[in-house]
């Protein structure tokens, strides 16, 4: 896989085409990240001179030339990862009006991957403990974090912090604390104050940073029953900071009061998802399985970065797997993880405006795929992502492919609800209930009986009481998410 | 532009699904409305002998209701028009024949669902304009249009099953 020559393209995370400038801000990058004082891991040290030799190099016009004419031409087969991406339709038509395409996007790790070992973890859980925790919710949530804390490996940074209007570090991250000592702090949390989730965050991606380092999973997880109250901006600029340095953020929501919408912002920041825990003795099993699908992470973050093209507008995304989520559409994109098991799949939507069709063909896509995988100390170079289509008089007779059919059938009710939640929020209750009445139509097509009747149900709710019921939205919202998950996954058997 | 076929709700070009009720705007296996003929369906009727009219409530009742999914049998007599719904709280409308204690409302009855008429020698019957649609031997009915129903015939309001057993003159 390596070739006896430094790529210094790959070490400094950057395309062969990068201008002066993307060299120079990649190279304060990875120097703020390996630099002897901070890094720990071994190799990093050697890592850190690479990348200094690689920007001595690169950042000489005359020295960048001569480098440039001794490498071998670009392959995309040199990485650890693999990619695919497939469209719904082979062209474009030319047309007045605007026009959609949809894009499928898989990020899997090639052949392999089990044999590199498992990334060890760095992560905090954050914990509500606010007075509406009290009782079986706080005592689920000790209990589960008992079993975590038993199920560490010895190479794992564990921290727990608890918050409500000011905020505790209930375990400070360390590797190979006492297990008895660790569980004692656990069980002496006591519910009081209301949720400030700002102080609690702020604490623990401090405890995260202690032990900050690329060749792990860093990762907050999140959990909470409350709304946060004026500090959201501040917690999605603290996301886009740890955005930054590669820590990914889970929220858990107990219960019907959270904002689900803030915590979906939040960790789709970050590509990390959110998740609804609906009764309280379901705490123990998300924890543990969000404990699980971390320790298979592959690759922590997929990041598409591009550059947006006149006419052409990104317009949705949305992460089928290997953790259904929101995409925030920004530049950069953080797609999401990649798991050992699952490849990561995401769906996107174009628009391509009537002005751009006037040329015979026109870049869809130009950007580059930038993926750090946990377990490897060697970056990996950005995968180029450039798709042009031509522009045809007619459309295509071929059938759209069936993946994209079938990942989109699912989406559709996903995206029904979402409108459903946009209209309900506007006052249109009727309409909002009408979308739902449809998305039952279609959930019982689909055989999804009992879904379907819990759609019916909010959709009179909101039809007569103009309310959704207590937990109702969220509900149908992270079950027809769930749909999706099941989707392609029988596809791919 | 893409106009649904089902909704009719204008989708952008290179739309696979409609954005407004979720219709499958493309591809081999779109759906489309298919006539199934009745005639196999009417074979298939559990068969009803006259005998199996026995009116309970008294001699003047010209027909019955039998439930078919609770077994009861509703009698109609005195009058020779019913309305059949399902009275709900806090609603004004009340229907003559109230099938909400039969899971009407889980079986998609409106409240004021379907009207049952007996004219002269015939029995005829007509949707109100209900959200599921009145159903003769499955053949869905069009609403505010008379249709005559014979004795055995089965009526469906939304899901809800209801044999109609008829004396004949």
């Amino acid at each position: 896989m390596l070739s006896n020559k430094p790529d210094y393209y790959a070490l400094l995370g950057i395309l062969r085409d990068a201008t002066p400038e993307e060299i120079k801000r990649a190279y304060f990058d990875a120097a703020q990240k390996l630099h002897p004082d901070k890094n720990v891991a071994p190799g990093e040290t050697e890592i850190f001179l690479g990348v200094q030799q690689a920007y001595e190099v690169l950042s000489n016009p005359k020295r960048r030339s001569l480098y440039d004419a001794t490498l071998p031409p670009e392959l995309e087969t040199n990485s650890a990862v693999k990619y695919e991406l497939i469209f719904s339709r082979p062209n474009l038509v030319r047309l007045a009006e605007p026009q959609l395409v949809y894009g499928l996007l898989e990020v899997g790790s090639r052949e392999g991957a089990d044999k590199i070992p498992a990334p060890p973890l760095n992560v905090c859980l954050v914990l509500d403990r606010s007075t509406s925790m009290h009782g079986d919710k706080l005592d689920m949530v000790k209990s589960a974090a008992v079993q975590l804390i038993r199920s560490l490996r010895p190479q794992d940074v564990f921290s727990v912090v608890a918050f409500s209007d000011t905020a505790e570090v209930i375990i400070p991250a360390a590797i190979n604390w006492e297990t008895n000592k660790r569980e004692a702090l656990i069980q002496f949390m006591q519910s009081s104050g209301s949720t400030e989730l700002y102080q609690g965050l702020d604490a623990g991606l401090q405890e995260v940073r202690r032990s900050l380092n690329p060749s792990r999973v860093n990762h907050i997880i999140l959990l909470t029953d409350g709304h946060t109250y004026g500090d959201e901006q501040a917690c999605l600029e603290l996301a886009e900071g740890a955005a930054r340095q590669n820590i990914g953020i889970t929220g858990l929501g107990v219960g019907a009061e959270w904002n689900d919408i803030f915590l979906d912002a939040l960790a789709s920041r970050t590509g990390g998802s959110s998740a609804y825990i609906s009764k309280p003795k379901d705490i123990q099993r998300i924890l543990v399985d969000k404990f699980n699908a971390l320790i298979s992470t592959f690759a922590d973050d997929v990041i598409l970065e591009y550059r947006e093209q006149e006419n052409v507008k990104i317009n949705y995304a949305f992460r089928l797997q290997p953790e259904g989520g929101t995409v925030e559409v920004e530049d950069p994109i953080h797609l999401g993880p990649v798991s050992r098991e699952l490849p990561l799949i995401v769906l996107l939507e174009f628009v391509i405006d009537p002005a751009a069709l006037e040329q015979a063909s026109i870049m869809l896509l130009d950007g580059a795929l930038k993926i750090s995988v946990a377990a490897l100390p060697a970056p990996i170079a950005p995968i180029r992502l450039r798709v042009m289509r031509e522009v045809h008089e007619t459309p295509s007779s071929d059938p759209p492919p069936t993946k994209i059919l079938t990942a989109l059938s699912r989406l559709t009710l996903y995206r029904m609800q979402e409108r459903a939640r946009v209209a309900a929020d506007g006052g249109e209750y009727s309409s909002a209930s009408r979308h739902l009445q449809n998305l039952a139509t279609h959930l019982l097509s689909q055989g999804e009986n009992s879904l379907a009747k819990s759609v019916l149900l909010e959709a009179d709710s909101l039809e007569r009481m103009h309310a959704w019921t207590a937990s109702g939205n969220k509900d149908i919202k992270y079950n027809t998410r769930a749909l999706l998950l099941s989707g392609p996954k029988e596809q791919a058997r | 532009m893409i106009i649904c076929p089902n909704c009719k709700h204008d989708n952008m070009s290179g739309a696979m699904f409609c954005v407004e009720c979720g219709a499958q705007l493309l591809g081999e296996d779109a759906l489309t409305t298919q006539n199934i003929s009745t005639d196999e369906f009417r074979k298939a009727l559990p068969k009803v002998d006259q005998d199996m009219y026995v009116p309970f409530d008294g001699r003047d009742a010209w027909g019955s209701l039998h439930l078919l999914d609770t077994g009861q049998v509703l009698p109609l007599s005195s009058r020779n028009e019913f309305t059949l719904g399902r009275i709900s709280e806090g609603q004004p409308i009340m229907p003559d024949v109230d099938l909400s204690p039969y899971q009407a409302y889980a079986g998609g009855v409106s409240r004021l669902h379907a009207v049952i008429k007996q004219d002269g020698g015939r029995v005829v019957l007509m949707d109100l304009g209900s959200a599921n649609g009145t159903y003769i031997n499955g053949k869905r009915l069009q609403p505010n249009v008379e249709q005559i129903i014979n004795h055995g015939d089965i009526v469906a309001l939304g899901k809800l099953k209801i044999q109609v057993l008829l004396k004949i003159a």
